[in-house]
């Protein structure tokens, strides 16, 4: 009973805080309502058993990446959202999949549940309540069963992340070989 | 009583909508990708949910797959970013209305 009570507080805060990324003007209000969400749903899954996703759901999204998308916002600095009205005919028009997509995913999942959901209740509560720690994740990630192909995909992570970082330096960087059109006066002597 | 994860993964397909909204609706570029970045969290969520209707150790993979998905999405914000920065500096501006020609 406790729980649903944690999960209705920490449900109400993600869908608000997901609803003034959608409302907001500027990119830091956005990013911020963000942030809310992300911290919501770590609450989520530690109620669901897994704390260890809960800890990376902190430490990477609301840490580092919300941390890089704040650091460009307040780079770029004129990210004013454009000076097109928020409610004319296109929002309406861009509001029309999502409710549609919104619509069938809730119907699918109240279909299942009308299906499957009391037999699955009630095996759950014969289970323990943790069982995403990190040593039975770092099980299924490397070691016990022959056939999960976790672990190749682990190195292939780390390739991707080597190639995105290597990806991102070259995009942001200035061209090297030809000089800025106009060199700003505060670079004065670095030029 | 509706149980946990069916109610999570309602949650999972609004928050999803939402996302799609922010990226359909918005103009600035910031929006769009943090539009997408909410629904990657709607994955995961789902991901986790699912994974709590199997019992004993058959729904762990379920909980690693998020981990895949959170180093993808940290690669995305990283590329996404530079690339935003790349266009800004171009074309001094970040409304995607503005975003209709491929070159200049």
């Amino acid at each position: 009973m406790i729980e649903q009570v944690y999960f209705a507080i920490f449900a109400v805060v993600a869908l608000c805080c997901a609803l003034g990324v959608l409302v907001s003007r500027h990119p830091i209000q956005g990013a911020m309502s963000l942030i809310g969400v992300m911290v919501a749903l770590s609450g989520i899954y530690s109620l669901m058993a897994s704390p260890f996703l809960a800890t990376l759901q902190i430490l990477v999204y609301a840490g580092a990446i919300m941390m890089l998308v704040v650091f460009v916002i307040m780079v770029l600095n004129s990210a004013k959202d454009s000076s097109t009205p928020r409610f004319d005919l296109h929002a309406c028009v861009g509001v029309v999949p999502a409710l549609v997509v919104g619509a069938v995913i809730c119907r699918l999942v109240w279909a299942w549940h009308a299906l499957d959901g009391n037999r699955v209740q009630e095996a759950l509560a014969k289970e323990p309540a943790a069982r995403g720690t990190v040593e039975a994740i770092s099980k299924v990630l490397f070691g016990g069963r022959e056939t999960s192909g976790w672990a190749i995909l682990f190195l292939a992570v780390g390739l991707l992340l080597l190639t995105a970082i290597v990806g991102a330096v070259l995009l942001a960087k200035r061209r090297l070989d030809k000089p800025p059109a106009t060199p700003a006066p505060s670079h004065g002597g670095h030029a | 009583m509706i149980f946990l994860p069916t109610q999570s993964l309602i949650l999972a397909g609004v928050l999803f909508a939402i996302g799609l909204a922010t990226v359909l609706v918005k103009r600035n570029l910031f929006f769009v990708l943090m539009g997408v970045e909410l629904m990657l969290n709607a994955a995961n969520l789902s991901f986790v949910a699912w994974s709590r209707t199997f019992t004993g150790s058959a729904g762990l993979d379920g909980q690693v797959a998020p981990l895949f998905s959170i180093a993808v999405a940290a690669a995305e914000a990283c590329v996404g970013l530079a690339m935003l920065l790349a266009i800004f500096r171009s074309k001094e501006t970040l409304d995607t209305d503005r975003f209709d020609r491929m070159k200049e």
